[in-house]
């Protein structure tokens, strides 16, 4: 890749981890503000290998556990699985169409909640509501603030895209 | 379909697999080492993220809370005009029954700073730590009732259990003093918000559907009084033996974003410490 690629991958990923302690907290409720550390995880993912795309859910889920320590462990584990598996996924199905990228980053996001859920423990009533209400909403913020961020950022990130 | 290359593949196994046993390593890892590392990642790497959150939580909370919090000082206001008259004729009672002082409850304000993780409402990461006299097992409260308590507290940060943690317990008592028991978050309910259970509670009382359930004072953690949700039901009964009542939380930790954590009275000075009859 070149350095000029690099640096701007980098300067996207810094806007979104920006983006995640400084504009997140000001959007709606906690629960459903689009999640943009999971954003910049899954943009990596789509552009990377799979190995890759482990690590850096691995440093994704480290981040999030000692943010959210209610679990520590979880979150490393489930980003890793899902960085893993988003890479892998492109890899196979050539998804560059906008809205296909978009439903990849929600359902990575829905998965990535069902496997912090699992992990945690939680389970009946809780983990049904936390599935079927609120993880999809905040799939679906992280996956509209995804087309605007792919949208934009085309050029920068290098991702095909079907015009 | 997309053929990787073999020497790809194996090398993203690999690094996989090894990702994969350090999560599982990290879960299943003792306690105090998670804590240690938690503490020590928010304290260094991740402390100007958390600073730029602080900042952006507090700007939130002055434009759009700003109506809520005026009604809310007038609320406390308005609450506050009879406290002289009612502090007088305590002093009075406590002087006819030779108690000490009743002590004041010094607090730490904080706030709540959300992630997104779905756990989010088990633990809060609240803006204020050690520096600022937090100490683990402080009870942390909202303007509505109890949500936790400290688990740890790093220099600048520190983070709270809130009742909705599987580990969550406090001693508690009905408003009028006549009902005990413990309170624990529910491990099945038929509503879609997190609720309490209020356990253990003996076959022969009854506990009557909208009766507020406060803290106890017992255990020394959480000072008497603070309320902690109102019954709505019962959850399940043993025959003969007990029952247990559902309880809706007066305050839920994943709306909370102002929150006090109360010291103990350890945090005092000791020539401050009185008799143990004029605790709260």
């Amino acid at each position: 890749m070149p350095r000029t690629s690099r640096l701007r991958f980098a300067l996207v990923i810094a806007l979104l981890v920006a983006l995640h302690f400084y504009v997140r907290p000001r959007l709606w409720s906690p629960r459903i503000a689009p999640d943009f550390l999971m954003l910049g995880l899954m943009i990596f993912a789509i552009r990377s290998t799979p190995g890759a795309a482990a690590v850096a859910g691995l440093v994704t889920g480290f981040i999030t556990d000692a943010l959210t320590p209610a679990r520590f462990g979880a979150a490393m584990l489930a980003h890793t699985v899902v960085g893993y598996g988003a890479a892998w996924g492109r890899a196979v199905f050539f998804a560059d169409n906008l809205v296909v990228n978009a439903g990849f980053i929600g359902v990575g996001v829905w998965l990535r909640d069902l496997l912090v859920l699992v992990a945690s423990g939680a389970g009946g009533r809780e983990l049904l509501v936390q599935l079927g209400i609120w993880s999809p909403l905040l799939a679906l913020t992280t996956a509209l603030a995804g087309v605007i961020v792919l949208g934009f950022f085309r050029d920068w990130l290098e991702i095909r895209l079907e015009e | 379909m997309f053929e990787p290359d073999r020497t790809y593949a194996r090398r993203d196994t690999a690094l996989f697999l090894l990702c994969v046993g350090l999560s599982l390593g990290a879960l299943f890892s003792p306690e105090s080492w998670q804590t240690a590392i938690a503490n020590g990642v928010r304290r260094s790497a991740l402390a100007p993220l958390l600073a730029l959150q602080e900042l952006a939580e507090e700007s939130r909370t002055s434009r759009f809370r700003i109506d809520a919090l005026v009604a809310e000082r007038d609320s406390a206001a308005a609450a506050a005009q009879a406290l002289p008259l009612i502090k007088a004729e305590n002093e009075q009672l406590r002087l006819i029954l030779g108690l000490a002082r009743r002590l004041p409850t010094p607090s730490v304000p904080a706030e709540v700073l959300h992630q997104a993780l779905p756990t989010d409402g088990r633990t809060m990461l609240l803006s204020t730590g050690r520096r600022a006299g937090v100490a683990p097992f402080q009870p942390v409260v909202a303007p509505e009732g109890l949500l936790g308590l400290i688990r740890t507290a790093g220099a600048r940060t520190s983070i709270a259990m809130s009742w909705a943690h599987p580990e969550f317990r406090a001693s508690a008592l009905t408003e009028d003093g006549s009902v005990f028991g413990i309170v624990a978050a529910t491990e099945a309910s038929s509503e879609s918000e997190p609720m309490l259970e209020l356990r253990g509670v003996p076959y022969r009382d009854t506990v009557e559907a909208g009766t507020r359930v406060i803290t106890s004072g017992m255990g020394g953690v959480y000072p008497r009084g603070i309320p902690i949700g109102t019954v709505v039901g019962i959850a399940r009964e043993s025959e003969g033996w007990e029952r247990t009542y559902l309880v809706l939380p007066a305050a839920h930790p994943g709306r909370a974003s102002h929150v006090l954590v109360l010291q103990h009275p350890a945090a005092w000075p000791a020539d401050s410490v009185p008799h143990e009859d004029s605790l709260p």
